[in-house]
């Protein structure tokens, strides 16, 4: 299945072929979860990345729909 | 160490050693017992009795690293209660370097005198009148005064906001390039300077008479425990150095939590164009720096020197608050006008939040249109100018609310809310309605729990538990002088035990495991709440306006769910 994929913080840095706009389109198997997306995108949590969807922080087991948009962060404390 | 007494009546200046009752205090600590112990609760603000103290924490001046913040501590103007608001920059370790713990303002000068107090490398302190800096906005003031009295200086000043005693005035502090870009931004602390007549305070740096440190072995050890936690922590060694506190934008408006067009919605629309990354990619093609080091003594980095098409300088720092208090509540999408709001704001010397949210309730209001870059700055000019409506905006939003007899004023104890809605983050609403301070998202802004999943942003559970706790432990952050930045990376268990260890060696006197951070937080915030107590704060003070019980924030189309009841088991004491 498809899922869209936004990257912020540095690991964007990561992706040195990034466009903020469209971000990046990954191939997933169906039932792949927040924690298979890390995997694929090789971001580890010890990088503090967490994974939202429609405005909700995604548990790690949490199983991603298809063609779902996606938003990759990092842990931010305060501004 | 030095306790400096100023009477700004008589220009008599004491300089004796600490008193008993306020060894062992530094910056939080010290300014609100102070407050507690000699401002009559009930005075005027802007009166002779109000005293305004400055005092580096307790670790600053030592071979710490993040920790040359500055307290300044008052009767606020603002909010009716104590206030304590610190800055970074230069002078927290330059205070503390010359052996200072206090510098305590007194009386008041006759209005329209202006004074300078200067402390020279030996340590004497002098008063000398200020004419030629009357009216000066600050960019000018520290340019002067560096020249006159060398650069191996640190300056904290008022801007015009100050000196027309506005309740959104700060006190500016230079950075380490020697331009006023920090802030003592809260509460309307520059307008206490202003009304002692005190336009600028000018500390030589350098200092050889090194804060005391009980145990330096240990010292040492815990120091560099607590290097190595900040370096491996993601948001301190990667995120803040890399974005700034910028870096905020994307997860608060993926959160829905970001306060836009006066608290109408959770999401601002374009935001990915006043996000740290954009923010980032801008200062780079234009030949800015994305990091830069503001503060002695930092090692996170996390300032930006942002720059103009033609590369040439407009402020220092663009932080996370002042994006949103324009961009968001006021609507308005271009980093360019939002960052010029951050220098006049910083010229004229004015909290960006206050003054950004002020304009958004005038917005609001229907003076002007949401997202409207011209008039964002013609009405913080008019604030510099001192015009009628000038004032009525300088005064923040519960003054422009009052005089658009609009309800709709994001304040607690008339101090603005933050960058984060506490109807998407619950618990950061526990904290602006129980913090002594007013709505202060420094007191224990929970969005890191959020986003590390310790906690559900949405629920009610868990949120006054969440932010007591962190409320504790950013009193006893305030009291050391360490950065915000630095000690919310310390909350894991090691970096903690290394933060105790410090405190422990630098005093000589062992904190109990069991005792730390909360006993020493709850001494803090006990005091903060007798002050307010006393000068007539209730628990109904402690409390969100309407618009956040009343009015469902979309996307999630929440409000505000922790009862009154609930809000008052906060500090139960």
């Amino acid at each position: 299945m498809k899922v869209n994929v936004k990257v912020y913080g540095t690991l964007r840095d990561k992706f040195p072929d990034y466009i903020d706009s469209t971000g990046i389109e990954i191939e997933l198997p169906e039932g792949a979860t927040v924690h298979d997306l890390l995997s694929n995108l090789k971001i580890s949590e010890s990088q503090g990345a967490v994974v939202t969807m429609d405005y909700r922080i995604l548990k790690n087991d949490f199983s991603i729909p298809k063609n779902a948009e996606v938003q990759v962060l990092q842990t931010v404390h305060s501004g | 160490m030095k306790f400096i007494r100023v009477n700004m009546s008589n220009k008599t200046i004491k300089v004796d050693d600490v008193p008993e009752k306020y060894e062992g205090l530094g910056g939080r600590s010290l300014t609100s017992t102070i407050v507690n112990e000699e401002v009559p609760p009930k005075c005027d603000p802007l009166g002779p009795e109000n005293k305004l103290i400055f005092a580096p924490g307790t670790l600053s001046g030592t071979t710490m690293i993040n920790t040359s913040r500055i307290s300044v501590g008052s009767k606020s103007p603002l909010t009716g209660g104590i206030k304590e608001s610190n800055a970074g920059g230069t002078i927290g370790a330059a205070v503390a370097k010359l052996g200072i713990a206090a510098i305590v303002i007194e009386g008041k000068a006759p209005e329209g005198e202006f004074h300078l107090l200067q402390i020279d490398i030996d340590g004497n302190v002098a008063l000398s009148p200020a004419e030629e800096y009357k009216g000066m906005r600050t960019y000018k003031t520290v340019e002067g005064l560096l020249e006159k009295y060398g650069k191996k200086n640190s300056v904290m000043c008022i801007g015009p906001a100050g000196e027309f005693l506005l309740k959104s005035s700060s006190i500016q502090a230079s950075d380490v390039d020697g331009r006023p870009c920090r802030a003592a931004g809260r509460g309307g602390l520059g307008a206490v300077m202003g009304s002692k007549g005190l336009k600028a305070l000018v500390v030589a740096q350098g200092g050889k008479e090194k804060a005391p440190v009980a145990d330096p072995e240990r010292f040492k050890k815990a120091v560099k425990e607590i290097i190595d936690a900040i370096k491996e922590d993601p948001f301190s060694g990667q995120v803040m150095p890399n974005l700034g506190t910028a870096a905020l934008v994307a997860p608060v408006n993926s959160m829905g939590g970001f306060p836009t067009y006066n608290g109408r919605q959770g999401v601002l629309e374009g935001w990915e164009k006043i996000s740290g990354e954009a923010i980032a990619e801008i200062i780079k093609k234009r030949g800015g720096n994305t990091t830069h080091m503001g503060c002695s003594q930092c090692i996170i980095h996390c300032s930006n020197e942002y720059v103009d098409e033609k590369g040439k300088y407009v402020t220092s720092s663009l932080e996370y608050e002042t994006i949103w208090a324009i961009g968001g509540m006021s609507g308005v999408v271009d980093i360019d006008t939002i960052a010029q709001f951050d220098f006049m704001c910083d010229d004229i010397g004015l909290d960006t939040m206050n003054t950004g949210v002020a304009i958004a309730v005038a917005m609001d209001s229907g003076y002007r249109e949401f997202g409207d870059k011209k008039a964002v700055i013609e009405m913080t000019e008019e604030i510099a100018q001192g015009t009628e409506f000038g004032r009525i905006l300088g005064n923040g939003p519960a003054s422009v609310g009052k005089h658009f007899n609009n309800p709709r004023v994001p304040v607690v104890k008339n101090q603005s809310i933050a960058a984060y809605d506490p109807r998407a983050l619950q618990g950061n609403g526990v904290t602006y309605a129980t913090t002594p301070m007013g709505a202060d998202h420094t007191a224990a802004n929970l969005v890191g729990a959020y986003i590390g999943q310790q906690l559900d942003p949405l629920s009610p559970e868990g949120q006054v538990e969440a932010s007591r706790n962190l409320q504790y432990t950013m009193a006893v952050a305030d009291a050391t002088g360490m950065c915000m930045m630095a000690a919310l990376s310390l909350l894991s268990p090691e970096a903690s035990e290394a933060f105790r260890s410090a405190i422990s060696a630098k005093t000589g006197k062992e904190i109990k495991p069991e005792d730390f951070p909360s006993a020493m937080g709850i001494q803090i915030i006990k005091t903060e709440k007798e002050f307010n107590r006393k000068a007539g704060l209730t628990n109904k003070d402690d409390r969100l306006p309407d618009m956040f019980t009343k009015e469902p924030l979309p996307p999630h189309n929440t409000v505000f769910k922790i009862s009154d009841e609930e809000l008052d088991l906060t500090f139960n004491f």
